[in-house]
């Protein structure tokens, strides 16, 4: 993991792509940039692509449990994509609470996703 | 107990307490003590032999070449003379004896005569008799083995698995039966076994091989026993040739392998929609495969929509249900919406009763109810993706 993360801005949208191994110090470094970078640019929508990690378990799912609810309070929804065959089977045996994540597919998917997770918000509905 | 006296009267009440045949005999062999063992094995009774050379327990042969003198001779020169033979009874039929003899000297070192033990060893023949006949009878191969791993002993089965005569094998080490490729990692676990031998099967789920003397190989099954004999501790293998019931299990494990396919069709019934019909049971194996399936195919056929077909299946637990709920979480993991169908009446009943709860898992009656709303829904997701899409395309620009 490097230094800093790389974060790509669409529109009202951060793109980040979580890659290689994940330790304490990396998960920190996420989470002062995204929350940072998140209010820094009022971003509405955040998607995190998970494809590139070396390993999903539990403590990934922890910490991206985390990182969204960090990102819900300050206002903006977020979606994970990059979830392979593997990796959800994995999380489901081991029983990792995941219902609080919004999935997709991919990017595109996980867009569409934002946009409706935001209309939903707007209306004040969930999902 | 200085006294010769006191001394012989202990050595003849013990003489009494042991079930070996002991006889006290003067410096000639003439027979002066006699005890109840020694009457129960050769029939005589003490005072038939008392005065009598001990000689009248000889064939004739052992007789003729003056046996006597070599039991005598030989045991005044080592102090302990011990051999095997044939002896005879009083009623003439003879038996095996394993004979000790040892001098008996007097305070001042003078030889005052000689104590012989005999001991019937016809039951011992006999059992190792019976042994070799359980050997060679056994439908297994078996080969023992001596501590270095050297072939002690093989059977008739043994030499023709292997294809050996067992004047090859015995002598050779174990080794010589097993594949080239898995011979040092075999030396290592042989060591192993013999250092906490005990009764058990050989390589719990491995395959195993044995290889013959023409070089070609054999899948077997092997059960170790250790054996503790006189010659050391030495371990019996039992080698069942497994070859028609390897192929057996691989034709079953192929046969299980196809019905577990067709049993887990995923068919693409629209764009982005797949459906899985569930027919039959749904044990934890089965759900599994069935998972993996269908996340496979979400993946390769970017599917957003799942209908889990459920009207096949026969009657929804507690276990169903929760297969269930996994593979409708998984598949959300991936980013795929699910709709449970063909729920029936008896079994929504069930399910609620049950206290099963579903989450927030889309459910309908029939299949073509589940793929309406399948629709609906990757119509909405897709007037979504556009909008999301002009949303990019406008920040672009």
């Amino acid at each position: 993991m490097s230094e800093t993360l790389p974060i790509l801005k669409i529109g009202d949208t951060l793109l980040v792509a979580l890659q290689g191994d994940l330790d304490d110090a990396a998960v920190v470094r996420i989470e002062e940039q995204l929350t940072q970078e998140v209010a820094r640019v009022h971003a509405a929508g955040v998607l995190i692509d998970v494809s590139g990690l070396t390993v999903v378990d539990s403590f990934i799912a922890r910490v991206l449990a985390r990182v969204v609810a960090m990102i819900r309070l300050l206002g903006a929804q977020t979606v994970v994509v990059g979830i392979s065959p593997a990796v959800a089977i994995t999380l489901v045996e081991l029983g990792v609470p995941m219902g609080h994540l919004d999935t997709a597919l991919n990017a595109e998917q996980g867009l569409a996703l934002l946009r409706r997770l935001r209309a939903a918000a707007d209306h004040g509905s969930d999902r | 107990m200085s006294d010769d006296g006191t001394r012989l009267r202990v050595l003849e009440a013990v003489a009494t307490l042991v079930s070996d045949g002991i006889a006290t005999l003067d410096p000639q062999g003439v027979v002066v003590g006699w005890n109840a063992a020694a009457t129960e094995l050769t029939g005589y009774e003490a005072d038939e032999v008392i005065g009598r050379s001990v000689s009248l327990l000889y064939t004739e042969e052992d007789t003729a070449r003056d046996l006597l003198a070599t039991e005598l001779d030989g045991s005044r020169g080592s102090g302990r003379f011990e051999t095997e033979g044939v002896r005879v009874r009083k009623d003439g039929s003879r038996f095996r004896a394993a004979v000790v003899v040892a001098p008996l000297t007097g305070a001042d070192g003078e030889l005052t005569g000689f104590v012989k033990v005999l001991r019937d060893v016809t039951s011992r023949r006999a059992d190792e008799a019976m042994f070799n006949a359980l050997l060679e009878s056994a439908p297994d191969a078996m080969v023992i083995v001596d501590p270095d791993g050297r072939i002690t002993l093989v059977n008739r089965q043994a030499e023709i698995m292997f294809g050996y005569h067992r004047e090859e094998l015995v002598g050779q080490t174990i080794e010589v039966l097993v594949p080239q490729r898995l011979r040092g990692r075999h030396v290592h676990h042989r060591d192993g076994f013999f250092a906490a031998a005990q009764v058990r099967p050989m390589g719990v789920d491995l395959d195993l091989f044995g290889v013959r003397k023409d070089g070609s190989e054999l899948p077997v099954e092997i059960s170790l026993s250790p054996l503790d004999t006189d010659r050391g501790r030495q371990v019996c293998a039992a080698i069942r040739d497994v070859t028609e019931r390897r192929e057996q299990a691989e034709r079953l494990r192929r046969q299980r392998d196809e019905i577990m396919e067709l049993s887990t069709p995923v068919i693409q019934v629209w764009d982005r929609v797949l459906a899985l019909p569930i027919i039959g049971t749904l044990d934890s194996g089965r759900a599994a495969r069935l998972t993996e399936a269908l996340l496979e195919k979400i993946g390769e056929l970017q599917a957003e929509v799942v209908i889990l077909d459920i009207s096949g299946v026969p009657t929804v637990d507690t276990l169903v249900a929760q297969h269930l709920l996994k593979t409708v979480q998984a598949a959300t993991l991936m980013g795929a919406s699910s709709i449970l169908s063909g729920v029936r009446p008896e079994t929504a009943q069930a399910i609620v009763h049950l206290g099963i709860d579903l989450g927030r898992l889309r459910s309908r009656n029939t299949l073509r109810e589940a793929l309406q709303l399948a629709l609906q829904i990757v119509r909405d997701r897709s007037s979504a993706m556009s909008e999301a899409a002009a949303d990019v395309a406008g920040a672009a620009w």
